[in-house]
């Protein structure tokens, strides 16, 4: 018999997306092999941050994109069961499309009217070979795209910088460049920890912090450089 | 995330140079890495602040909280600075949490199912804990989930991260909260942390223990399609509104959504709602007199333990209500009618007499909590199991008059049979036993 009524604290959806580039340059110095490593590395400490957080049900799925683009992983799956399937790389790089893709999954219904702000990260390491403002345009014309925490991860330096940077919208939110698979691991841990924490319940806010024009709190993102050396 | 320290390393304590082992790494928050260490060979829990946060200000804090001392030991308290050579930075020293004690969070996703008892327990710890805090003029500025734990078996609390401690209305610590806590005035960005903002999140905080659910979400959070921050701006900042505010109906609970609210409130006894409509109304209009304070909460958490009941056919806690006097109501899990057992009063308190329970010296003298030194309780007559007396575990005699005006003494280890209108004189105050 439980001892008190009732259930657990009434959370909300937190959808987070993966939108991964498997284009052939990709398959190039293993930097596919390093995005597998570096989601797999990501995916316990992403299960605490969600463990350790009551209010959000996070929900994870993936999306690729080479010729084309399809979902990866197209169930939303809680991320205690989340189990990454391994990306190949081949082919060119229809990032458009896979925005289209995704506004269709984001329009109301098949989403919730009620949620957490989404959390989409696009990880590349080159220029799009399609449409991509048509893409950004359906997914931006979407309430949840809009309103998405929007991130983006520069793979080497062949990634269109200034592409990422208009798929985030905001110019105080720069893409993350992994130029090191070091660097990509912490980049991927950034999102899949702190910012999925930020997005659903915000830790200790700090006075200093200047308060942003974002309408999700995004905290410092790891230093650039390797940070342990440093230290060290 | 990168770990600051190796493990095998050693770091020195600023005061007296003693050697702290680091053993084991334990987890990375906003402001650093906290690790398992031995110092002296005990084993303490070390925090490493990352390079950005290991201010000077941070560091001239610490010192002052090390200088003053803990509270009170529920606190996980800064005991030493510690340095390292050839590793940038600081951290310090504080005792280790025991693995007993679990988080308000593994509350809220019900992974531990503590009684009625013990969260009443937890609470006045609490409060009682942030009393002491307070009264040395300092304030904790980040009273949430995840800086508390309690142990679900007895109550006992443990609070964490006190390096944002700070003294009240000087900027020490350096934050402003955790949203869903931070008192509205703050929100809005009207007030800097302090004792009185401590005082509207302790209110959160029992909130979400006794009703698994926040105060200000009703219909006003059902209305909220994206749930960001402008959205929490207005929810806890702009127009926060008490989901059971007596004079304003709009946020109410919405079922379906807010069900845990719709379930656990009607379960307390009115005075205990009472105090959170206060904390939730008064306390929102008016930060500096209208809140409730903690040795209210700590009265009243008291008093809230005294009134569990349990049903006589399903065990379950309730509350016997003194407002509603006689009128006993349905079991909440079982739905059958209550029976009230004997009550003990003495002055405003009120005692419910079950099988088990007991009294402490609070209940007696004006005296603190202490839960470990029993006063008296309920026991069976070893020759008839049908009655049932009040055993004297004090060291003197107490002095009964029977209903039909019989005076006798009880003395030590001896009883009293619980019957309507006996009058018990433990010394200094007097209780009558009512049917």
């Amino acid at each position: 018999m439980p001892k008190l009524p009732g259930g657990e604290l009434a959370s909300r959806p937190l959808h987070f997306i993966w939108i991964a580039d498997c284009s052939g340059s990709m398959g190039v110095d293993g930097k596919i092999q390093q995005l597998n490593f570096a989601i797999r590395d990501a995916i316990p400490h992403m299960q605490k941050v969600a463990e350790d957080n009551p209010n959000a049900a996070v929900l994870v799925r993936a999306i690729k994109f080479s010729n084309g683009a399809q979902w990866h992983i197209a169930q939303p799956t809680p991320v205690a069961e989340f189990k990454w399937l391994d990306l190949e790389a081949m082919g060119v790089t229809d990032m458009g499309m896979a925005l289209s893709m995704l506004a269709e999954q984001l329009k109301i219904p098949p989403m919730s009217e009620r949620a957490l702000p989404p959390v989409l990260v696009l990880i590349s390491d080159g220029r799009p070979t399609d449409d991509f403002q048509k893409g950004l345009s359906a997914l931006l014309g979407e309430p949840w795209g809009r309103k998405a925490v929007r991130l983006a991860i520069a793979i080497g330096e062949d990634a269109d910088y200034e592409v990422l940077q208009r798929f985030i919208g905001h110019p105080e939110l720069k893409p993350l460049q992994a130029n090191s698979p070091e660097a990509l691991v912490r980049h991927i841990r950034w999102v899949s920890t702190a910012v999925l924490k930020s997005a659903s319940a915000p830790a200790s806010q700090p006075r200093e912090g200047g308060v942003s024009k974002l309408n999700v709190p995004i905290p410092a993102p790891p230093e650039s450089g390797d940070a342990a050396e440093d230290v060290w | 995330m990168n770990q600051l320290l190796k493990i095998g390393m050693t770091v020195q304590t600023e005061d007296s140079a003693r050697s702290c082992r680091v053993e084991q790494f334990l987890g990375g928050g906003g402001q650093g890495e906290v690790y398992r260490a031995t110092l002296d060979d005990a084993a303490v829990a070390l925090k490493w602040y990352f390079p950005a946060q290991a201010t000077a200000q941070q560091r001239r804090n610490l010192q002052l909280l090390i200088a003053k001392g803990a509270p009170t030991f529920r606190f996980l308290w800064p005991l030493a600075l510690a340095v390292a050579p050839g590793v940038g930075g600081f951290g310090y020293l504080m005792p280790l949490r025991e693995p007993r004690y679990k988080s308000i969070v593994d509350l809220m996703k019900r992974r531990i199912e503590p009684s009625f008892r013990v969260l009443a327990t937890a609470g006045l710890e609490l409060a009682h804990s942030f009393l002491e805090l307070h009264a040395r003029g300092l304030c904790y500025q980040d009273i949430s989930f995840g800086n508390v734990c309690f142990d679900p078996a007895n109550g006992e609390v443990s609070i964490g991260d006190n390096d944002n401690v700070g003294v009240d209305g000087e900027t020490g610590g350096g934050v402003l909260g955790t949203p869903r806590f931070i008192a509205p005035e703050v929100v809005r960005g009207e007030a800097a942390p302090g004792t009185q903002t401590d005082l509207f999140s302790l209110a959160v905080l029992l909130f979400y223990m006794f009703m698994i659910h926040h105060p200000l979400e009703g219909r006003k959070e059902v209305a909220i399609r994206c749930f960001d921050l402008p959205a929490m701006t207005r929810l806890y900042g702009v127009e926060p509104v008490f989901i059971f505010d007596p004079a304003d109906d709009s946020n109410r609970p919405a079922p379906g959504y807010h069900d845990n609210a719709l379930v656990f409130w009607p379960i307390y006894p009115q005075f205990f709602r009472d105090l959170f409509t206060r904390a939730f109304t008064e306390g929102i209009r008016d930060p500096l007199h209208g809140r409730v304070r903690e040795s209210e909460w700590r009265a009243a958490l008291a008093q809230l333990r005294d009134l569990i009941v349990y049903c006589a056919r399903c065990g379950a806690e309730n509350f016997y209500d003194t407002a509603s006097g006689q009128s006993a109501g349905a079991c909440w899990s079982c739905r059958q009618p209550l029976r009230w057992p004997p009550r003990l009063h003495i002055g405003r308190q009120v005692i419910m007499l079950n099988h088990d329970s007991r009294l402490f010296p609070h209940h007696l003298e004006q005296q603190l909590y202490d839960f470990s030194n029993v006063a008296a309780t309920v026991a069976q007559h070893p020759g008839n199991p049908a009655i049932w007396g009040l055993k004297n575990l004090t060291g003197r005699n107490w002095v009964i008059t029977s209903g039909e005006g019989a005076i006798k003494e009880v003395e030590p280890g001896r009883s009293v049979t619980l019957a309507a209108g006996t009058r018990i004189n433990f010394g200094g105050v007097e209780g009558d036993i009512r049917c």
